[in-house]
């Protein structure tokens, strides 16, 4: 007995510096005892929110009561307690400044259920004021040319340049990408009460994750394309199902993607009598096998070869760049 | 001896994955069809054609025999029309014009402007829900925004959930239902099902769609052919028949509301 209680406190003594040690100063939902209802942490909405907010939201961090009911010990530990760093600004009880809340910079630790098509069927109609758009924070009054501006204006804000810099210094402009919803107003707009899932069933959209970091821009193949281009006349502005042919398919919105057949642009873009520019770069690719596709893309996609498509839109077999002569 | 084996058990989960993802770069993309779906109607003999805007259609795997059961229960379903339902569940006449004036489904379909919320032209539930919405919100802005928050649950979608159901439960019995795709129509009625494998194909909206004072559904077959994977397939869906028309919809007059 005395053996078994020896080698217990053996291991235990070992193995506490590598499965023991918790840093207090990260939160995680993952946490078996973090797992309970949300609402238990999260008072929806918060009780001051007209300070922060102009409708009912989660606009702060749970109280005290929240943490102390089970981290008494990690409370009072010290002058500076890691733990309080978790919402604290600084760690000393006489300063109460938090972090904005969510603190934009820790890692996302849910993902978004959202079943895309539901809420098409039920509020697509082409929208004749304006109204109605302004629920998303920043959307400025604009065209609203159908349903899908109710979720997705056009982004106000330039896209933050990835780590090293842009592709070629090609800084796409912000009216290059629409907005998507980052908030709740869009939700509760509809989802406050009584149509499922509410405010407080935060389980119905909020699914439990691998910490991550949100991508700062969509993936785009051609990121020359401007949603809100098309020259003077903007005329890239059109029903967003004419180029975006797949996305009523999607029930959900995982494995989402806005995928834009060629056909969209050359409709335009590679016509008799109106331009040429696909026909001009595939042109170009004739004389050089090096050429690098720039009209749309930057050259990480323009260096590849060309799709079968693009060959297939021009009336060409397709070609391989090794076998350009 | 122990790190060797370490080393081996992670060169097994590795290798697995390296080829697959090797094969799957060599291997040429499958080539699949594209149908243009366009939907064109006649509210009357006399009316000119139009797109079906904003109505889903489906796309099932399989033949109409192969499908038997799915398209009897289709035929067999009971028939409801919008007013229908909302006169059943004690809409005003002036929720049930609003409605029907954007052929809306349900009370998220557009705005709720001002106009509706008092004056000549209210709508008596959206003037309560405002109310109930000021007196919650504590301000007209977000009270208006959000004034679908405070409108019976039957009123508010009630009839679109309906729908969605009788769907769901129709979809069950296609064959492979899993395969099923769907896609709604712009306002020009154009729709496309895309990464289509040859072969037969149902195409229907499943359940009814009002088209005037009568209730169409479209039950056709489709055929994708090896031929068809190069280019989009054109197809062309209508309530009148002419030489363009693939698929004409059989109608019904819409029942008297019980």
């Amino acid at each position: 007995m005395n053996t078994i209680l020896k080698a217990s406190v053996f291991v235990c003594v070992c193995l506490w510096p590598v499965y023991g040690a918790v840093d207090y100063t990260k939160f995680s939902h993952s946490t078996p005892k973090h797992k309970s209802a949300c609402n238990t942490c999260h008072k929806i909405p918060t009780k001051d929110w007209t300070k922060a907010s102009a409708f009912p939201d989660i606009t702060d961090y749970p109280d005290h009561d929240a943490c102390v009911s089970c981290h008494r010990p990690q409370f009072f530990r010290g002058a500076r307690p890691p733990i309080c760093s978790v919402c604290h600004v600084k760690t000393s009880p006489r300063d109460e400044a938090r972090f904005a809340f969510r603190n934009p910079a820790s890692k996302l630790q849910f993902t978004i259920e959202f079943p895309h098509d539901r809420h098409q069927d039920v509020i697509a109609l082409r929208q004749t004021n304006a109204w109605r758009s302004n629920l998303l924070a920043h959307a400025a009054p604009q065209q609203n040319f159908n349903n899908c501006t109710l979720c997705h204006a056009p982004a106000l804000a330039v896209a933050t340049p990835p780590a090293g810099g842009w592709l070629d210094s090609y800084a796409p402009p912000a009216a290059t990408f629409k907005a998507a919803p980052s908030d709740h107003s869009s939700c509760f707009s509809c989802h406050w009460k009584s149509q499922e899932p509410v405010a407080t069933n935060c389980n119905g959209c909020h699914k439990l994750a691998a910490p991550y970091t949100a991508a700062a821009m969509p993936t785009r193949i051609s990121l020359k394309f401007m949603h809100d281009g098309g020259g003077e006349k903007k005329q890239h502005v059109a029903e967003c199902t004419t180029c975006h042919i797949n996305i009523t398919k999607s029930a959900t919105l995982r494995g989402l993607k806005p995928d834009v057949p060629i056909t969209s642009c050359t409709e335009c873009h590679n016509k008799d009598g109106l331009r040429q520019d696909l026909n001009t770069e595939l042109a170009a690719l004739d004389k050089n096998r090096a050429f690098t596709c720039v009209y749309c893309h930057t050259s990480n996609v323009g260096k590849l070869d060309a799709p079968a498509s693009h060959y297939l839109i021009a009336q060409r077999p397709p070609l391989k760049r090794r076998d350009i002569k | 001896m122990n790190r060797l084996l370490l080393v081996l058990i992670a060169l097994l989960l590795v290798l697995p994955t390296t080829i697959s993802h090797s094969q799957t770069q060599d291997t040429p993309a499958r080539q699949s069809g594209v149908v243009r779906l366009r939907a064109r109607v006649k509210l009357t003999d006399s009316a000119p054609l139009r797109g079906l805007a904003r109505k889903r259609f489906f796309l099932i795997p399989g033949s109409l025999e192969q499908n038997r059961a799915l398209v009897d229960a289709i035929e067999r379903q009971p028939l409801v029309t919008r007013d229908c339902y909302y006169t059943k569940n004690s809409a005003s006449p002036a929720l049930i014009a609003w409605l029907k004036e954007a052929d809306c489904e349900s009370v998220y379909c557009r705005d709720v402007e001002q106009d509706f919320i008092a004056g000549p032209k209210v709508v008596p539930e959206f003037a309560t829900a405002f109310a109930a919405s000021e007196k919650e919100f504590g301000n007209a802005a977000t009270a208006r925004k959000w004034l679908t928050t405070n409108v019976p649950a039957n009123l508010r979608d009630g009839f679109y959930r309906d729908r969605k159901g009788a769907i769901d439960a129709l979809l069950k019995q296609a064959t492979q239902s899993t395969a099923v795709q769907s896609v709604m129509t712009d306002r020009n009625g154009t729709a496309f099902f895309t990464d289509l494998a040859p072969g037969t194909y149902v195409i229907t909206n499943l359940v009814p769609t009002e088209v005037g004072q009568t209730l169409a559904t479209w039950n056709c077959e489709l055929q994708i052919k090896t031929d068809d994977l190069a280019a989009e397939k054109a197809y062309l869906i209508s309530n009148r028949k002419d030489r363009l028309v693939k698929c004409v919809a059989i109608e019904k007059p819409a029942p008297p509301c019980q």
